[in-house]
């Protein structure tokens, strides 16, 4: 397998009165112009969306999507699996260049024109209907959960959620496309923040963001901006958390993580920085643990030493993360792919981390129930 | 908690399956009845069917090894045993006749709607039900969109008509607090009622035993007193009369849980629990205010701030009604014959001029 990523376009994440094809537009435009491509070049498109179903009435998105790309007629297709539609629509890229190439990615989510209570109810979507959310067991809840468990098991406490949410949000301050990039988040705005669900507040939780990221795959890089693909894999499990073993930790990601390891030839010690799904601030400590950045239970331990900082030994999230950065659902997966690569190119401007070799990006669908993991490195 | 069992390799399912997607075998259904707290999340945050917070939801594991997500009212503890009940559908898919078009008949048919209720909503005039129908449905395209709002429009029936009560499982009765009136809607009502039918009052502490003097059916009557505003307040007082039977109380104790409200029993007494304790202090904050205490604001601000009460007494009087008030604590001097709860000359006053509160736009405070 090869591949590179030979252009990627975001647009920022975070509420707009822009609809779902404007704000993809926009994206795929941004990608095209880094790849120095047109659209007449693609060899196909998927389109990665969540919950544009339930929220805007609107499925059927390559179609809807093909209307950007007059007299095209690409073969394209739609992606869903829930938040790692996006992560997981890279991955069938990567698969399908053998047949298609160029393939272009878009991701994108419209959510900031629903009332709250709905959007709550289509984003449950991506949990079991009838064992979860029947029960009340919201996302915030389900990760709610996790982070009681893990508190109970490893002795993690609220204040290492806390430094995680103010280390997000510091980093979106240097981000130009982060939802908060406009706003210092300190620790009395997360001392007032309401209880979501117990153990997990107000600056715990993402927030609700619209948006849409590009990347345009292909096997050939196209000059030295171009990065490679050096590790992709997908993993699923059972959604509900009652279907489980372990509570602390995501098999899904796990499995996604040894077998991306494995391809690229890299341990976990070599990754000099990743942008994790921090959806909930407990999700990046078992992240950071999953994926073999630490051992079970000792994530906190790295985030009090500050190893996770941008001036750290293992940045993370320094785009600013789901948490403050913006979590467009179905762009999100992409949106980390477009972070890595403006790292690794030494493009990333104010928020550019010294060392980019080879960085991971992972993307959780529910809770644990699908993970996508990459690893990217090199300019070529 | 259920499961789908293979009994030759021992995989679970979680979901109905008829072979082991393994080996192949029948699965076998088995529902564990007893287990344990392994987790507990308390959300704060509504959604969609879980309206009222806070509720807890917790991870249970049964002593056979198998877990569930499983959904609680109250507070529970890691470790706690927990006893699984098979489910309670009879109160939960009940076609719910609702007698009245005031604060309280609107708020009731509201809470119904959005619980997934048929409402048949009984009232004096076709257009004193078409304007309580407009006003309700304005509500819910506050909180709903506009398709959930005609699924809505086409659960509820109303007619000034009491025939249509013969479709109801339960009925409840809303209508202005006196005994007279109740009565004699009680009496309509429960000529059409089917016979199995449950019949409830509404009443914030009138005596059950005059309202339910002249039934035919006493033994399925009660009272439900709901609070304003009845969808978001979660308590409802139960009160039975002497004739009411213990399979009504239990029911109407069902219903209420099933309309996510937490059912507290008290005795058939004048103005039950809540109201005799109310009522003191909203006729005291009254008198302050006649003593020039302090100006209505500040009365209210300083019991808000020192009592920790969500609203002043007497911006809570304007919600509920002055003239409601007033009908409670004459009730209350004529029952018990004490006239230390008679209304304050400044309420007897506000009623006289009109000013009822926030339906009138006007008594202690305008809106």
């Amino acid at each position: 397998m090869a591949a590179f990523v030979v252009g990627a376009g975001k647009t920022r994440f975070a509420p707009t009165t822009k609809g779902l094809v404007h704000l993809a537009a926009e994206a795929i435009d941004a990608a095209l112009v880094d790849a120095e491509l047109t659209y007449a070049d693609l060899g196909a498109v998927i389109v990665a969306n969540f919950v544009g179903g339930p929220n805007q009435g609107q499925l059927h998105l390559n179609s809807v999507m093909a209307g950007l790309f007059p007299g095209l007629h690409a073969p394209s297709w739609r992606t869903e699996a829930a938040c790692a539609s996006g992560g997981v629509a890279v991955h069938q890229a990567i698969l399908a260049l053998e047949a298609y190439d160029p393939i272009l990615v878009i991701g994108v989510e419209k959510m900031s024109d629903v009332a709250t209570t709905s959007l709550t109810a289509n984003i449950g979507m991506a949990g079991d209907a009838m064992l979860d959310q029947a029960a009340g067991l919201t996302f915030p809840a389900s990760y709610a959960l996790v982070a009681q468990v893990h508190m109970a098991c490893y002795g993690t406490t609220t204040r290492d959620f806390e430094l995680v949410s103010l280390k997000n949000h510091a980093n979106a301050r240097l981000n130009p496309l982060a939802q908060f990039h406009h706003k210092d988040v300190c620790q009395a705005d997360i001392d007032a923040g309401p209880t979501v669900a117990a153990p997990l507040r107000l600056f715990d939780c993402c927030p609700v963001s619209d948006g849409a990221a590009a990347v345009i795959l292909s096997k050939r890089p196209r000059g030295e901006r171009s990065v490679a693909v050096l590790g992709t894999a997908v993993a699923t499990d059972a959604i509900s958390l009652s279907q489980r073993e372990s509570h602390t930790s995501f098999a899904a990601t796990k499995i996604a993580a040894e077998r991306a390891y494995a391809m690229a030839g890299v341990s976990s010690r070599e990754i000099d920085f990743a942008e994790v799904h921090d959806c909930f601030t407990i999700a990046e400590l078992v992240a950071m643990e999953d994926l073999g950045f630490c051992a079970p239970g000792e994530a906190s331990a790295l985030v009090r030493e500050g190893v996770t900082l941008r001036e750290g030994r293992l940045p993370i999230n320094a785009g600013g993360g789901l948490k403050a950065g913006g979590h467009a659902i179905g762009a999100t997966g992409v949106g980390q792919i477009y972070e890595l690569c403006q790292q690794i190119r030494g493009e990333a401007g104010a928020r550019q981390l010294t060392v980019t070799g080879v960085g991971l990006s992972q993307n959780v669908g529910g809770v644990g129930g699908t993970c996508a993991v990459h690893i990217l490195g090199g300019a070529s | 908690m259920i499961a789908w069992v293979c009994p030759d390799c021992g995989r679970r399912y979680a979901y109905e399956i008829d072979l082991c997607m393994a080996c192949r075998s029948q699965v076998e259904e088995t529902n564990p009845s007893r287990g344990a707290v392994v987790a507990v999340t308390r959300v704060d945050t509504p959604s969609r069917g879980h309206e009222d917070v806070p509720y807890w939801t917790a991870l249970v594991r049964s002593t056979h090894g198998l877990q569930a997500i499983v959904k609680f009212d109250h507070a529970v503890d890691v470790g706690e045993p927990i006893v699984f009940e098979p489910a309670e559908r009879a109160a939960s898919l009940a076609r719910v006749g609702v007698i009245g078009t005031g604060v309280m008949g609107r708020g009731l048919a509201e809470l119904l709607l959005s619980r997934g209720h048929q409402v048949i909503w009984c009232g004096r005039t076709t257009e004193a039900l078409d304007d309580a129908k407009a006003r309700l449905l304005e509500r819910l395209a506050r909180v709903m969109d506009s398709a959930e709002v005609r699924v809505a429009e086409s659960r509820i029936a109303v007619s000034a008509k009491y025939e249509v009560l013969g479709e109801c499982d339960v009925v409840i009765e809303a209508v202005v607090e006196e005994t007279a009136p109740k009565q004699a809607v009680l009496r309509e009502a429960e000529r059409h009622m089917r016979d199995d039918a449950i019949l409830a009052t509404n009443t914030s502490g009138l005596s059950l035993d005059e309202l339910s003097a002249e039934l035919h059916r006493p033994h399925l009557f009660g009272a439900l007193h709901f609070f304003n505003p009845a969808t978001r307040m979660r308590l409802v007082e139960t009160a039975l009369c002497a004739r009411t039977s213990q399979q009504t109380g239990d029911y109407l104790d069902a219903f209420s849980r099933s309309l996510g409200k937490i059912p507290v029993r008290v005795s058939a007494t004048p103005a039950f629990a809540v109201n005799r304790a109310l009522m003191p202090l909203l006729n005291e904050a009254v008198r302050e205010l006649e003593d020039g205490v302090a100006s209505a604001e500040h009365i209210d601000e300083a019991i808000r701030l020192g009592l920790n009460h969500p609203m002043g007494p007497l911006a809570l009087a304007d919600l509920i009604g002055l003239d409601v008030v007033v009908r409670i604590m004459d009730n209350l001097v004529q029952r018990t014959g004490d006239s230390t709860y008679a209304p304050r000359p400044l309420l007897m006053r506000l009623v006289a001029e009109g000013k009822l509160g926030r339906k009138t736009k006007e008594g202690f405070y305008d809106y």
